[in-house]
């Protein structure tokens, strides 16, 4: 068995082992959805060239009249760069499903582009672990085990025993099982409960009766876990972000992290977000601004889709005026948008690669090891490189 | 600290209020609880036995420390009771690894998260999905038979079940 870095999403495990037998994969410690994705990794093969093909991408490119860059949530960062400088070459829009909400969030005050502390910090110091608006369980596995809810850590000496747990959702989740405060608030909401919760810690209100349909006793018993906590961290997912009331419910999440703050305890806010690359497209990209509408108004004539796979992934009405476009599709075979292309260029899935880096969650760089079953690969920047030389000729 | 509320409660198999129901309900306070209810609560998890209850052994409560003998038969010993994981309902999340405290003794990296691999462990993640590798080290067997319930407590799926 070797050690593989697995990107089957944003937690980008680096402490599991893999071997590859005759037609078939062991692991030991990656997840459900980590191994399902190794496994179709693999059997998606290595394609032998891209040669023949390449010429053809390039055609399309360089005859495009106002062309799209899309996607690069699941590339390498290397290959993010190589995007970022192909679409300046060839004076076209760049976007991710970053558009979607982690933008606004990472741009947002609450952050301002970088996060304050790491997932090591909160399996160390995290005492009261909140999950706002995200299942893990659900969408981002060993998210409890791994940081934040089970592990043992410097001031968290007995793991989930020293912890406090809290699930605020707006339906019961997976992951409340493991929590000590479960809150299920109504739809639209989340500014209205944090408002009650922050009011009730800086003792300018009071909590007497229900909050949204919650006992007053609950609420009160969730304000009690910030007093006592040393360490509060919430993770916050498209429960937050895409529920319509981004911008409000971040500043409310800011405005409590404030008050948490001024008890003086730490307090911290975190995204959650499945994507393997996301946080790498942040961080490179310098133009945040969404092109979404412009796809719906038909402005772009072709698309160079990279890594992703935006025909079942965005909205219906951006997804339908998409598929109106040429599109040149680079990344790991399968999917939709794959099918769908009029030129397809098939690389290595990073997992197979075992080089180059990506970003987790956390904002920390996690560099992929070489290992037997990424023996031979396509590298999705090499490819962006390639393209890049012929149209630039 | 252990999670709360009446969400998912799978640590109590047995209902307390049915074996309150069959206690003196004297509140005497000649058992450790103190209290029948406090009583009733243990006995449901399992920390106390129908015997460690002095009124029940007297004449009179025979057919009630019959049935709660019967009701509690399963989890009297830990040899007579087992593990069951629904691999089909797993997802792989190493939440039953890293909070074993067996699997922490036997492989350090595991408290602090890390996946397992040393083949000591009661639980290791293969191929995507928790696998029970070493049942007799579990902490409900010989020599420590201990209700612990940890790893079905924090499977927030329901792959685990202790019976």
């Amino acid at each position: 068995m070797e050690d593989i870095v697995c990107n089957g999403c944003s937690l980008l495990c680096d402490d599991i082992v893999a071997e590859v037998g005759k037609g078939d994969v062991k692991s030991l410690g990656l997840c459900l959805l980590g191994f399902t994705h190794l496994d179709i990794a693999l059997k998606h093969g290595i394609p032998s060239s891209f040669d023949d093909v390449l010429n053809d991408a390039a055609e399309v490119l360089s005859s495009a009249d106002n062309i799209l860059l899309y996607g690069f949530s699941s590339v390498s960062n290397e290959a993010i760069k190589e995007g970022l400088a192909l679409s300046k070459t060839l004076g076209g829009n760049i976007d991710s499903a970053a558009s979607l909400g982690l933008n606004q969030a990472m741009a947002h005050g609450i952050h301002s582009s970088k996060l304050d502390v790491d997932l090591e910090y909160v399996r160390n110091n995290g005492e009261f672990i909140i999950y706002w608006g995200s299942d893990p369980a659900e969408s981002v596995h060993r998210h409890p085990s791994r940081f934040a809810v089970l592990p043992r850590g410097d001031k968290i000496p007995e793991g989930v025993e020293s912890r406090t747990i809290g699930v605020v959702d707006v339906r019961v989740t997976e992951t409340m099982k493991m929590a000590n405060h479960r809150m299920i608030i109504p739809v639209g909401k989340d500014v209205e409960f944090i408002d009650s919760i922050t009011g009730e810690l800086e003792g300018k209100s009071s909590i007497t009766s229900p909050v949204l349909g919650i006992p007053a006793a609950e609420v009160i018993g969730l304000v009690s876990g910030f007093k006592k906590s040393d360490c509060t961290v919430i993770f916050y997912g498209s429960g937050v972000l895409n529920s319509g009331k981004s911008k409000e419910n971040l500043e409310a999440i800011a405005r409590l992290i404030g008050a948490i703050k001024k008890t003086g305890k730490e307090a911290y806010a975190l995204p959650m977000y499945p994507e393997s690359n996301l946080m790498g497209v942040v961080n490179t990209f310098k133009d945040k601004s969404s092109s979404f509408q412009k796809i719906i108004a038909g402005e772009f004539d072709t698309v160079l889709v990279v890594g992703d796979d935006p025909l079942t992934s965005l909205p219906g009405p951006v997804a339908r005026a998409l598929a109106k476009s040429k599109i040149v599709y680079v990344g790991p075979p399968g999917g939709v948008t794959d099918k769908r292309a009029d030129v397809s260029i098939h690389t290595t899935d990073l997992i197979i690669q075992g080089s180059e880096s990506m970003t987790r969650l956390d904002q920390v760089e996690v560099g992929f090891k070489p290992w037997k079953g990424g023996s031979k690969s396509i590298a999705t920047s090499d490819v962006l490189k390639r393209l890049h030389e012929l149209v630039k000729k | 600290m252990r999670p709360t509320g009446d969400y998912g409660d799978s640590a109590l198999k047995l209902n307390p209020m049915e074996m309150y129901n069959l206690l003196p309900k004297t509140n005497c306070r000649l058992c450790e609880p103190k209290t029948c209810m406090a009583f009733a609560t243990k006995l449901a998890l399992g920390d106390v036995k129908p015997e460690d209850c002095p009124p029940l052994l007297e004449e009179g409560f025979e057919k009630n420390l019959e049935t709660l003998r019967e009701m509690v038969a399963p989890m009297q010993s830990a040899e007579a009771t087992g593990i069951k994981l629904d691999e089909s309902r797993c997802t792989g999340c190493g939440n039953c690894v890293v909070v074993c405290p067996v699997d922490v003794a036997a492989e350090p990296d595991t408290a602090i998260g890390k996946a397992g691999k040393s083949g000591d462990t009661v639980f290791r993640v293969e191929n995507g999905i928790s696998k029970i590798i070493n049942l007799e080290k579990c902490r409900r067997f010989p020599p420590d038979k201990l209700n612990c319930r940890v790893c079905e407590q924090y499977c927030c799926t329901d792959a685990i079940e202790i019976w």
